[in-house]
């Protein structure tokens, strides 16, 4: 019985991520944009729609909460694949390391962003998709599990 | 360090103080979200539609779309982290009552369909806020409940 009402528990908290990330791209859809030309212009600012560049002050305090709520949200969610019949196996160490690798370029590609590396611009974008697809892979397998396992 | 497995917490001399702990600030964190989501969003239907759509008669404006959207985010990361933490410990202790898993699945239902009523009174329909309002004191009812059921179980229960 605590096993059934374990994967209730993590089949709602996988819920709740998925979620979690459609708010998170909404977020990004809303306030920057999917294109390169809306990555730039928000972070280095756009004269035509009087958007000001972001400060390294003003990025700080978006990406500090970010850092622990990434690291702890990853953790979460990637642990519950050691109850998994992929336990140990290479694919759930590509997961992990590829999930981190992402959060981490996704969290801090801005800062070279506003310091002048424009080629960010694309780490930022292409490491955003890539993390969203790592989780919701890794929610995939976890979801798989809790049902068929 | 040595890692071991505790058969029974109830008895354990440091996870028992823990527990309480954690089961205790679960409950004040529920108590205080009452009052700042009073303040922040409001928890009536008026309160909680002026808010979200403004008011034009005491000209307040509507809240703004990213706004809403980062309020909603954060909502949904809290919720899911107290969420599972809570059931966690309430499975733990309670697992050999038949209401343990309906329990936690109300709270779970209550608890997903908070944000997500809340996303359709802002984007579809008004009235979303009633849904959202019944969920809202819903899941922390049953939070309450589970929290001090919890307590119950781990300090006085046989």
């Amino acid at each position: 019985m605590p096993s059934k009402a374990y994967k209730y528990a993590v089949g709602y908290f996988l819920l709740f991520s998925v979620l979690l990330l459609l708010s998170g791209t909404l977020i990004f859809a809303e306030k920057i944009g999917f294109s390169h030309e809306s990555i730039q212009s928000y972070y280095l600012g756009n004269t035509t729609s009087f958007s000001s560049a972001k400060t390294f002050d003003g990025l700080l305090k978006i990406i500090v909460p970010h850092i622990f709520a990434f690291g702890l949200f990853v953790m979460v969610v990637l642990h519950f694949l050691i109850f998994t019949n992929k336990r140990n196996t290479k694919e759930v160490q590509f997961l992990i390391y590829s999930s981190f690798i992402t959060a981490f370029l996704e969290l801090f590609s801005p800062f070279f962003i506003i310091f002048g590396v424009e080629f960010f611009i694309f780490i930022k974008l292409i490491s955003y998709f890539l993390f969203n697809f790592v989780i919701l892979y890794t929610l995939f397998i976890l979801f798989k599990s809790i049902i068929y396992d | 360090m040595r890692f071991t497995l505790i058969k029974n917490v109830k008895q354990d001399k440091s996870m028992k103080p823990l527990l309480n702990g954690l089961l205790l600030f679960i409950i004040l964190y529920l108590i205080f979200d009452v009052f700042v989501k009073n303040h922040t969003l409001g928890l009536t239907v008026q309160t909680v539609s002026t808010t979200l759509f403004g008011n034009a008669d005491e000209f307040l404006d509507p809240m703004n779309k990213a706004v809403f959207l980062e309020f909603v985010h954060m909502q949904i990361f809290f919720l899911m982290m107290l969420l599972l933490t809570l059931s966690a410990v309430f499975i733990r202790l309670l697992h050999t009552k038949t209401k343990a898993i309906l329990t936690m699945n109300l709270l779970m239902i209550f608890g997903l369909f908070t944000p997500l009523t809340l996303f359709g009174a802002y984007f579809f329909a008004a009235e979303f806020v009633n849904l959202y309002l019944v969920c809202f004191f819903a899941w922390h009812i049953i939070a309450l409940y589970m929290a001090l059921k919890s307590l119950w179980e781990l300090n006085f229960a046989k």
